[in-house]
């Protein structure tokens, strides 16, 4: 079975770091590694998950495949999707990938929106910017993705701007935006975090629908083991920029090799009969 | 934490440069008396010689009473940059006062300034100068430096202002009353030192400003009068002869500017420098 | 929005007193009396002089004085100007509609220019074209209007003939021309004082312009434009620039009595003949009351200007939309 997603030693360094004191580190020349060495195969309607806490490098891992990674940042080795080494990729090309082909969900779904415009344009722009030239058609594409993740009154919320909706609207607007051109690979970066407990399984569910409808990969990252379990069939432990499990979530909460594997697995709250210790 | 920020100051280029081209012009005016080939008011020949393009004997030309033009742009160095360092720090000494008074009395003090601060600022400075030497008649520089430097602490008195409001909340404020420091102990032993990054920007950014106002003001005749000169009654000196003698527009045109740039590549800098310690 | 027009126009209003009310104060130290017999003589017949005596209540004690003063001000009555041989205010309504036109030209293009100039230096920021354009706008920043337009009057205008160096028209039997020619011929006046003071403008809002980008670009929803496959320039226009021109406006405005100053020294160095070059004349006439209204109206059109910009900023980037 040939891979969607084909990740072959990734690094990505950062060259002229500036954490902290400036001063000293320019001097130094210290050059910053986030990611060391990350091989891992995706096949077509697979879904994994990408675990790890911190600073252990996973957004930098999202950020690398969609190629928007900030300019401070390098990456090198291999990432082929759908044939084709997206580092190596012509600009003109990889933005076509991006949106169409691969698409993201981001963290903080306030500060993803652009406060200046109606939620609902954004989203439309996600297909003009592919080549619909309607922008009634795309207008109306996007009010039925935006009522297909569960945004209630689509057309009342799709007139409105970021700061007049809900946590949970925004997130399902930034779902809407992602999902609006059927991208056979969705990239969802802590799509829950920043909710509430109620929204947050309501926006898994959305997901895991989305996902199972159209046969989409999906890549989910995050720090909460919890939150992949339910989704993902396959995990990837991430620890301070290296993948420490590689394996079948259920095998990882079983049975994990790692200690930060297992660390990670202990803080999943688990439900018990009282006196249990989670 | 101000050693920091001196710290990455001196090691920025720019700023180094910009910092040489101010001490390099204040050098020239301070030595002006000294380095000066011939006396500023000299017309040693107001016929055979006014007028002359730069040569061995006169670098930067005559004017056309014949008088040397470099000598006078040295000395033209010292009324000028004299007049804007004292207008600058006249204003600097105001703002921070004016400000710090607002921000640590508060209440009717801070009205009152910041009543002043929002009128004042939305008039055109030039133009109050304008006004008041028309009414007075001409000023000596001295009085032009109180003009100047009394009509701008705007800027300077906004941000001591609002940067001492910052601090004023801050642990160390709270710490230091706690244990019986009076008000105006703290203002002068922490938070001025704590501002006194600030106050150099806008000390930078009001000397950037006032150059070329006492340039304009002495170009329209209303500023220094002759026979002192000064970068801007040089250009008025040759008003006349501008497009034929270059050498009366150029020289005076590029000291100002250069001045001015190199005031604004400090504030820059220093704001960058200050700014990188802010940094979470 | 309505709360804070209210409060520009009570700002604006307090200026306008504060100022008026210094005005009238210099008025009294003015050296001799402006309606003189010895001034300009045989210009002002006495019948003439004894009117506006009573008008302006030169005999009366200052309070009184004042409050006719200000009551004659609210209604445009402004004084006699003896260098002009007009009342103050024919010779500003005449004088303020140009310079008007010069800055309101100057604004338009140099704002559209720095936000232009702005927008490259962020599409190339760290690159070549970023250096050179920041060089430009530094030196367009430490340069000052008036010594910029000596210099473009001097070699544009006196040397190389490309512009006219002075005046609103051009002299002798221009007025006979079309209205076409005619118009042509002002524009042609009006492009070396507009476009010097333009330079000035398009310097600063460059600068601002560039800084506001470079800032917005690092928030998250620009990654999510990108992330849809937008271009760079659509990001920079249809993104990036919408949530930074707000801060700009806002800087222009703040920068508009000194821009209302240069303009003044502009109107000098070309001879355009609006309030500043009255301005100067009335000066060295030492025609008290012209000198001292065309202040006064200067720094009226200063604090509107500024008080316009202020609400425009907030009609285009209201502040409510921040993330908290």
């Amino acid at each position: 079975m040939t891979s969607l997603l084909s990740v072959d030693a990734l690094r990505i360094d950062a060259p002229n770091d500036v954490p902290g004191d400036a001063a000293s580190d320019v001097r130094n020349g210290t050059r910053r590694t986030i990611l060391h060495d990350i091989s891992f195969d995706m096949a077509a309607g697979e879904t994994v998950g990408i675990v790890g806490e911190s600073g252990s490098g996973k957004t930098s891992l999202a950020l690398a495949l969609m190629g928007l990674l900030p300019h401070g940042l390098r990456a090198t080795g291999r990432v082929t999707f759908e044939g084709r080494d997206l580092l190596t990729l012509d600009d003109r090309t990889r933005r076509d990938l991006r949106g169409r082909r691969m698409a993201m969900v981001f963290q903080e779904p306030f500060t993803a929106l652009n406060p200046r415009q109606r939620v609902g344009a954004q989203v439309a722009e996600m297909a003009t910017a592919h080549g619909q030239r309607d922008g009634r058609r795309a207008r109306l594409d996007a009010m039925a993705m935006l009522e297909r993740v569960g945004l209630a009154e689509p057309e009342d919320r799709a007139q409105r701007y970021p700061h007049q909706l809900s946590g949970g609207e925004r997130q399902r607007v930034l779902l809407a935006m992602a999902l609006l051109l059927a991208p056979v690979l969705l990239i969802a970066d802590e799509p829950t975090s920043a909710l509430d407990v109620t929204v947050q399984a309501q926006v898994l569910e959305v997901l895991r629908d989305c996902q199972r409808e159209r046969g989409m990969a999906l890549l989910l990252v995050s720090h909460d083991l919890g939150v992949v379990a339910g989704t993902c069939h396959r995990t990837i432990v991430l620890h301070e920029g290296r993948i420490v499990e590689n394996a079948a979530t259920r095998e990882i909460f079983t049975a994990p090799r790692h200690p930060q594997a297992a660390a990670l697995v202990a803080a999943v709250p688990r439900t018990g009969p009282p006196g249990t210790r989670a | 934490m101000a050693a920091r920020t001196w710290n990455r100051l001196l090691h920025d280029r720019p700023a180094r440069v910009a910092a040489a081209v101010l001490a390099g012009a204040a050098l020239a005016a301070l030595l002006a008396p000294l380095i000066s080939p011939f006396d500023p008011a000299l017309q040693p020949d107001p016929v055979a010689l006014r007028l002359v393009a730069p040569s061995w004997q006169h670098p930067l030309g005559t004017d056309p009473y014949s008088r040397d033009v470099l000598s006078r742009m040295l000395h033209g160095a010292r009324i000028s940059l004299g007049v804007a360092a004292g207008a600058m720090l006249l204003s600097a000494t105001l703002g921070t006062a004016l400000g710090a008074l607002a921000a640590v009395v508060g209440g009717w003090a801070d009205a009152v300034v910041s009543g002043l601060v929002d009128i004042l600022i939305a008039v055109p400075r030039l133009l109050i100068i304008v006004a008041l030497v028309a009414t007075f008649g001409a000023l000596s520089p001295w009085w032009l430096v109180v003009l100047l430097g009394g009509s701008g602490w705007l800027t300077t008195a906004r941000i001591v202002r609002a940067e001492l409001r910052d601090h004023l909340h801050r642990e160390y404020v709270l710490a230091a009353r706690a244990l019986g420091a009076t008000d105006w102990r703290i203002t002068w032993q922490h938070l001025l030192p704590a501002v006194a990054p600030q106050v150099a920007v806008a000390a930078a950014l009001a000397l950037a400003a006032v150059i070329p106002l006492e340039a304009a003001l002495s170009f329209v005749g209303l500023g220094v009068q002759p026979p002192l000169a000064s970068w801007g009654n040089i250009l008025l000196d040759g008003a006349d002869y501008l497009t034929s003698a270059w050498w009366l527009v150029v020289f005076p045109v590029a000291a100002i500017t250069c001045t001015v740039g190199a005031a604004l590549i400090l504030a820059d800098r220093l704001r960058a420098a200050i700014g990188g310690e802010r940094a979470p | 929005m309505t709360r804070l027009i209210l409060n520009r126009i009570l700002q604006a209003a307090a200026v306008i007193a504060v100022v008026a009310t210094s005005v009238f104060v210099l008025l009294q130290f003015a050296p001799g009396d402006p309606f003189a017999a010895s001034l300009d003589g045989t210009d002002v017949p006495p019948g003439v002089r004894a009117e506006w005596r009573a008008r302006y209540g030169f005999d009366l004690p200052p309070a009184q004085r004042f409050t006719r003063w200000a009551g004659a001000l609210a209604h445009g009555q402004l004084g006699y100007a003896p260098s002009q041989h007009r009342v103050v205010s024919a010779v500003l309504a005449e004088a303020m509609p140009r310079t008007l036109l010069l800055i309101g030209v100057a604004l338009a293009i140099g704002f559209a220019l720095g936000v232009l100039l702005g927008l490259l230096q962020a599409r190339h920021h760290g690159r070549w074209q970023d250096r050179v354009i920041g060089a430009l706008t530094l030196g367009g920043v430490a340069m000052p209007e008036f010594l910029l337009g000596l210099l473009a009057m001097t070699w544009l205008g006196a040397r190389w003939r490309l512009f006219p160096v002075a005046g609103l028209a051009s002299e002798g039997d221009a007025a006979a021309w079309p209205m076409w020619e005619r118009l042509l011929d002002h524009l042609w006046h009006l492009a070396l004082p507009a476009g010097v003071l333009a330079i000035s403008v398009a310097a600063r809002v460059a600068r601002h312009q560039r800084a506001a980008l470079l800032g917005v670009l690092q928030e998250d929803f620009i990654r999510t434009a990108r992330s849809k496959g937008l271009g760079e320039w659509t990001t920079l226009w249809r993104h990036a620039l919408p949530n930074a021109i707000g801060p700009v406006l806002a800087l222009l405005g703040l920068a508009l009595p000194s821009l209302v100053g240069g303009a003044v020294l502009i109107e000098k160095i070309f001879g355009w003949p609006g309030m500043g070059l009255t301005l100067f004349d009335a000066l060295l006439a030492r025609d008290y009351p012209l000198i001292l209204a065309a202040t006064l109206l200067a720094t009226i059109i200063a604090v509107v200007a500024r008080a316009l910009t202020d609400v425009v900023a907030e009609l285009v980037a209201p502040r409510r939309e921040r993330p908290v």
